[in-house]
């Protein structure tokens, strides 16, 4: 079923970056394929010429630093990330979310790169890393550039990537002292998409107990993973109770824009954001406590 | 889908009311209408061509004017096909007019569409998340459209 | 147009020519003719065409089989020992964990690949590799009793 391309595996990045040059528009970039591949199937995606970059091993670390944080390459595996022994503190939060991302096969498979570069609204990479402050590294031929993953998303499957860049690598800040991260999903069953993401971070001032940052972080709730600013704003400077957790909840859940589908209705993501949006606050602040 | 819209113009409502009889009118204000024929007064085939994401569509389809009120309701409905044969769609819409003081009238819309085949079972999510901002697109067309008056 | 696709599946070495668009279920299937593995959905959500690729279970509809170049893939063909039935199978037999038997073939690649993993997962991380694998008849709950008396050892291998 799926329409014949032409097929490159480089084994450089240099390599991919030549022939993505070369091709732009004309042609799709593959790395797990676990997005990809559903549409090509269908042929509701035909490219001309497909690059597979699943074979770049420079593409493919996880490293972590005391004073820097982490540094992922956009070819790790959900897998991989998962059960790297980097995912503990400040961001534990990283591998529970790659816990829960679809099911074990697609990441085995799946890399957090090609995750990012689909675009979705629904997925789960994207409001955990905007709530750590992550920022991506991306390049051509030419040139690299850095951009926070909070301008990466564009509109619904649409990103700031252009035809000659590859995305190389996601950066995660050390979190600061007094800083819990959560971040949890409602689905329909295990192992499904998203039917609404929520991901908080929260920085507590060491000895006041005020909220000194926060982020508040939804997934599936708009064209893009969104930042709930004025939900944030509830929260921010002030002593984090259960009522303003509540609070919280009911302004972000006025602030999505959802849509309605075949998993949930417009009002009922709505309703989950409201829910979930203190729930996750509320293991966040428990974190931030302890950290 | 439902997809809605509404806004109001300064106009006197009959000349509101000749633009939109105009099947170019409807037709061309849909976001990426590439191409448009005119069958007779009341029917037009166009063909659009729109990208979400990865997915590009090019649908071919024609809309017909089945119900004309004067000044007040039209119904025109359509169907159509992605030119692949990876979907297949109808549609149903209703535009109200209202007058209000001022020489200002309201032009609201309501469209039905139904996507069928491929593009609906593995498009959906994606499909379904671009008629909200091909709505929003359509009515800033469709107000534009009006404020320039009758085609020529 | 076609490449060269050089892989060992079930410890046998093969060299094949595919079109890229081949699918890895597809060059099991019907270029090795390991027909075993399913095609259940071609939406990639219920899993019956899982196998193991270098000790992970994937999805073989949803990997170009040229991705699995030099790979050492699994299939269900061979978990059994010639006649001799690996544990697994024994237990999905005594326990009643099939009945169709459609998504029997990735029920027991993804429990295969957990064991390789962990020789003795909880509960909770035997219904985690399940996860993927969507049964339409057994309800589950006979599929995970057998996956955990095999973990219990209620079929150690005798020498």
């Amino acid at each position: 079923m799926i329409k014949d391309f032409e097929y490159f595996a480089p084994k450089t990045l240099k390599e991919a970056l030549t022939l993505l040059d070369k091709y732009r528009d004309e042609c799709k970039i593959i790395a797990g394929g676990q997005s990809l591949l559903i549409l090509m199937r269908q042929r509701l995606v035909t490219p001309e010429y497909l690059i597979d970059i699943k074979g770049i091993s420079e593409l493919n670390y996880i490293t972590s630093n005391a004073k820097k944080g982490l540094k992922i390459g956009a070819l790790a595996t959900h897998r991989a990330i998962e059960k790297s022994p980097a995912m503990k503190n400040g961001f534990s939060v990283l591998g529970e979310m790659e816990r829960r991302l679809a099911s074990v096969q697609t990441r085995n498979w799946g890399t957090i790169g090609g995750n990012i570069c689909h675009g979705d609204p629904a997925g789960d990479p994207v409001p955990v890393l905007i709530a750590l402050r992550s920022t991506l590294k991306m390049a051509n031929l030419k040139d690299e550039r850095t951009m926070p993953v909070e301008d990466f998303t564009l509109d619904y499957f649409e990103t700031a990537l252009e035809p000659n860049e590859l995305l190389t690598e996601i950066q995660v800040p050390l979190p600061s002292p007094h800083t819990g991260a959560a971040y949890t999903k409602f689905n329909i069953i295990e192992s499904d998409v998203a039917t609404v993401g929520v991901a908080v971070s929260l920085t507590l001032g060491s000895g006041s107990g005020i909220c000194e940052d926060v982020r508040i972080v939804l997934g599936a709730s708009a064209p893009t993973p969104m930042r709930a600013k004025k939900a944030e704003g509830v929260l921010h400077g002030k002593k984090i109770t259960d009522n303003l957790l509540r609070e919280a909840g009911v302004v972000a859940s006025t602030e999505a824009e959802p849509i309605s589908d075949i998993a949930a209705s417009a009002e009922y993501r709505r309703e989950l954001v409201r829910v979930l949006v203190a729930r996750v606050g509320k293991e966040a602040l428990a974190r931030a406590k302890q950290a | 889908m439902l997809i809605e819209g509404k806004f109001t113009l300064k106009a006197p409502i009959q000349k509101v009311w000749n633009s939109l009889l105009d099947p170019v009118t409807l037709a061309s204000c849909i976001p990426g209408t590439e191409k448009m024929e005119v069958i007779d007064d009341k029917t037009y085939e166009s063909v659009v061509k729109q990208k979400v994401g990865p997915i590009s569509v090019k649908l071919k389809f024609t809309t017909t004017l089945t119900e004309v009120e004067p000044p007040r309701y039209i119904k025109a409905v359509g169907r159509g096909a992605d030119i692949t044969k990876a979907g297949t769609f109808t549609q149903e819409t209703k535009v109200n007019l209202t007058e209000f003081p001022n020489d200002e009238v309201e032009v609201s819309y309501s469209s039905n569409v139904s996507l069928v085949g491929r593009l609906a079972t593995f498009g959906e999510r994606i499909m379904r998340a671009k008629a909200k901002s091909v709505g929003e697109e359509f009515t800033k067309n469709l107000q534009e459209k009006l404020k320039s008056g009758p085609a020529g | 147009m076609k490449k060269e696709l050089r892989l060992t599946v079930n410890g046998q070495p093969y060299e094949l020519y595919v079109k890229p668009k081949t699918l890895l279920v597809e060059a099991l299937r019907k270029h090795l003719g390991l027909t075993g593995t399913k095609r259940g959905c071609e939406s990639s959500s219920c899993g019956a065409c899982t196998v193991i690729l270098n000790g992970m279970a994937v999805k073989s509809c949803s990997i170009l089989a040229l991705q699995a170049d030099g790979a050492k893939v699994f299939t269900i063909e061979g978990l059994a020992d010639g006649e001799k039935l690996h544990p697994l199978q024994r237990a999905f037999l005594d326990y009643g964990a099939y009945q169709c038997g459609f998504c029997t073939a990735g029920m027991l690649a993804s429990a295969k690949a957990l064991l390789d993993e962990k020789a003795k997962p909880t509960e909770q991380q035997i219904r985690e590799c399940i996860d993927g694998n969507i049964c339409r008849c057994t309800g589950y709950n006979s599929i995970i009793r057998a996956i955990t008396a095999v973990v219990n050892g209620e079929y150690k291998e005798e020498k």
